[in-house]
């Protein structure tokens, strides 16, 4: 099918751009270090309220990693003028949707790994328990906030301060997400979070194209 | 044709004040107070409604690219964002004596408020794309989005809020409402439509000058 | 409970401040634009001139 390979070819592009350069997992690694200071610091010595809090904060620094990781997906094509490119590319512009969203989970999925990594050993959290679960809402959160960030990277792409407003416009969009993963144990959070992603995916496949025309 | 839709808008606001205060009976627990519902609950349903028509108006603009699509879709936007902002206000209002509180996360405001910066949002796409055709597309895409989030948004709240709070503490208000009190809400309710629809129309009138003039 | 009508109030009040600006907002803007046509050709960066 000319769709999965067109969508193949552009993850590969983008993991391959990211591999040699490692430009955007390594500002995203060190930021969420950085992050683990910036919690430590903002909830103080307690330590009862810093593990009470854990899970939020998880999931915050998943949330503001994306916000800096997806708020780049097109910055390569802006900054060496292939945005044209992009917009000339013959048949179903969605197939681009669909491997930028691909190489976007796959970036957040390394970086959300690495976060939890560091949760781990940092405040001393004991994840084997509640791993599979975590996994499973990982997964899902990660596709809902890329399916949405994809598409608003695109819309911001062009746009005068661009990075101000891709924050300010996906945050409310993502507030389903937000609210569904620290609480993704419950069965149906687990229902409402693969709902959002199929409503999320479905209408970015649908709209994409017309964020592309000429 | 817009004039007149504005005295209608007028005269409904009158009748509405007067439901409100002289024919809907003070209401046992919570005494006048309650009445601010009849603004507040009229003025959510009414942005709703105009989020529901952003929604339509955006998608009838991808299909048809009709400049008259485009225009409805900013003007119901922007009354919508208007009507919103006045619910949150009027509901913060009546919690500082009903709750003690000027805010509270409760399912119903959160949602709203919600709403509120997602199409505080559109608006903002809308002013920092300069050029028209592309602000409407772009525009368009947003508000198409926007509004499908607007049941996931409030599920996850609703569902949130009930795993933290008992359901008492939900908005407050008459559990199961009187005739006459359901009648002073939609009273108001037409008025504030009406009202919404004279916005509409004036909003949709200088957009179209301020495509004429190159403004 | 007491009857708090200074809340009451401050809503009603509100609501016909900012609904009433909104109104007083788009008519200033119509008569804005409406009145150019007039002959006093509008300030716009790029408008063409006025073939007479």
């Amino acid at each position: 099918m000319i769709f999965a390979r067109r969508a193949w070819s552009v993850v590969w592009k983008d993991l391959l751009v990211e591999r040699r350069s490692k430009e955007t997992l390594n500002a995203l690694a060190f930021f969420s270090l950085l992050l683990l200071f910036v919690f430590q610091f903002a909830l103080g010595p307690d330590r009862e309220r810093l593990a009470a809090a854990l899970p939020g904060l998880l999931w915050l620094g998943f949330v503001l990693a994306g916000l800096l990781g997806l708020g780049r997906t097109f910055v390569l094509e802006r900054e060496n003028d292939c945005w044209e490119g992009l917009i000339l590319a013959p048949g179903d512009k969605s197939a681009i949707y669909v491997g930028k969203l691909a190489a976007n989970v796959t970036l957040m999925l390394v970086v959300e790994g690495l976060i939890l990594l560091l949760f781990a050993v940092f405040f001393n959290v004991d994840l084997a328990p509640a791993l599979t679960g975590l996994a499973l809402v990982m997964i899902l959160g990660t596709v809902g906030l890329a399916a949405v960030g994809t598409l608003f990277a695109a819309m911001t792409a062009q746009v005068r301060a661009r990075e101000l407003l891709f924050p300010v416009l996906l945050l409310p969009v993502q507030v389903p997400v937000l609210l569904g993963e620290p609480l993704g144990a419950v069965g149906h959070w687990l229902g409402l979070l693969a709902a959002a992603d199929v409503i999320y995916i479905v209408t970015g496949l649908l709209t994409f194209d017309f964020l592309l025309e000429s | 044709m817009t004039r007149v839709l504005g005295w209608l808008a007028a005269l409904a606001l009158l009748a509405g004040l007067g439901m409100a205060f002289a024919v809907a009976p003070r209401e046992a627990t919570q005494g006048t107070v309650q009445r601010i519902m009849y603004v507040h609950v009229p003025s959510v349903w009414v942005a709703y409604c105009a989020f529901v028509v952003v929604f339509v108006a955006s998608i009838a603009y991808l299909a048809t690219r009709a400049e008259a699509a485009d225009r409805l879709a900013h003007a119901s936007a922007e009354v919508g964002v208007l009507f919103t902002g006045l619910t949150i206000a009027t509901g913060s209002i009546w919690g500082k004596p009903t709750w003690g509180t000027w805010w509270t996360w409760d399912a119903r405001l959160t949602s709203v408020a919600v709403l509120f910066v997602m199409y505080v949002g559109y608006l903002l796409l809308r002013g920092m794309i300069d050029e028209g055709e592309r602000a409407a597309r772009y525009a368009a895409v947003l508000g198409v989005v926007a509004a499908l989030n607007i049941p996931l948004v409030h599920f996850s709240v609703l569902w949130w809020r009930t795993l933290h709070q008992p359901p008492s503490l939900m908005k407050p208000g008459p559990s199961s409402m009187p005739p006459v009190i359901v009648r002073a809400l939609l009273v108001n309710f037409a008025a504030f439509a009406l009202l919404y629809l004279y916005f509409v129309a004036k909003r949709i009138r200088l957009l179209r000058l301020e495509g004429e003039a190159g403004a | 409970m007491g009857d708090n009508w200074g809340f009451v109030l401050a809503a009603y009040a509100l609501a016909a401040i900012v609904l009433t600006g909104y109104w007083r907002h788009l008519v200033r803007r119509e008569r804005e634009l409406n009145a150019p046509v007039a002959g006093h050709p509008p300030g716009a960066p790029g408008a063409p001139p006025r073939q007479q």
